[in-house]
């Protein structure tokens, strides 16, 4: 299993990778912005991808538009500040698998990473 | 700016303590800001859309060690870019809970700008003429903080 972090805070890309090693999946490619992340997309084939939307560059949100009209359909999880219902239905609708607002406790993202996991092998 | 507007502001700082730190805050006394920096280390994010305003939350040095060294299960001793980084992260997500709390209904979400972080005990924050800083302090498990906020409806 291969995973993408994308935040332009290292030390959130850390907290990040600390929850998908506690799901087991321990090769992840880390991205600072959107721009950086349809780069990696375009080069690498990845399991899961985690997405902040607040980045330099290019926002989260026309990052997973983007890797969505690739045709790529990895799971993308948008974890951000972002808590706005209509911010919540836009990722949803632009195909965002799920969405975990911060600040968020440990345990609800590796839950969140377990559960698109499961969902994805199960189709 | 209203001092009850001042609540979904510590309410944030609350919510990052609790989930993501395990740790405990509390609100200590309000007041207007002065323009000198009251502690080493200060992070400042600006907010935009139909009110316009600014959050910092600022840190004697020991108090922001003690959190990024709690949120990463570190040992980190000294200042450095990773402090830095997990400070402006810690002041996105406060603002990005209190705007979330200040949107009532289907109005367009304001827009967070990127975080800026200032470090150093000697230097002073001026704030543009008429504009009123709320100042609150806290004690929390961690150290004590300070955050500041000022926002007023776009004209």
């Amino acid at each position: 299993m291969r995973a993408l972090v994308v935040d332009d805070s290292a030390v959130m890309r850390k907290v990040l990778i600390g929850a998908l090693g506690r799901a087991n999946i321990n090769e992840v490619d880390q991205a600072a912005d959107g721009a950086e992340a349809v780069q990696a997309v375009q080069q690498n084939e990845y399991d899961i991808i985690l997405m902040d939307w607040n980045m330099p560059n290019m926002l989260g949100i026309d990052a997973l538009k983007a890797i969505r009209e690739m045709g790529k359909t990895m799971p993308i999880i948008m974890v951000t500040t972002e808590a706005e219902k209509s911010r919540v239905l836009e990722a949803l609708k632009a195909g965002a698998t799920n969405y975990v607002i911060k600040p968020f406790e440990p345990n609800t993202i590796v839950g969140k990473i377990q559960e698109v996991l499961n969902k994805s092998k199960g189709q | 700016m209203k001092a009850e507007n001042i609540n979904p502001f510590i309410e944030s700082v609350y919510d990052l303590f609790t989930t993501m730190l395990n740790a405990k805050a509390e609100r200590k006394n309000v007041g207007i800001a002065k323009s000198a920096n009251p502690r080493d280390i200060m992070a400042l994010i600006g907010i935009s859309g139909r009110v316009r305003g600014m959050v910092a939350l600022a840190f004697p040095v020991s108090t922001a060690l003690n959190m990024v060294n709690k949120l990463l299960n570190a040992e980190i001793k000294v200042m450095d870019d990773t402090v830095s980084d997990a400070i402006a992260e810690m002041v996105n997500i406060v603002a990005g809970g209190a705007k979330a709390r200040m949107n009532t209904g289907d109005e367009k979400p304001l827009d967070l700008s990127l975080p800026t972080v200032v470090r150093g005990g000697d230097f002073s924050v001026d704030y543009p003429t008429n504009s009123v800083w709320l100042e609150i302090n806290f004690d929390s498990d961690l150290g004590p903080f300070t955050l500041r906020v000022t926002f007023e409806p776009e004209k």
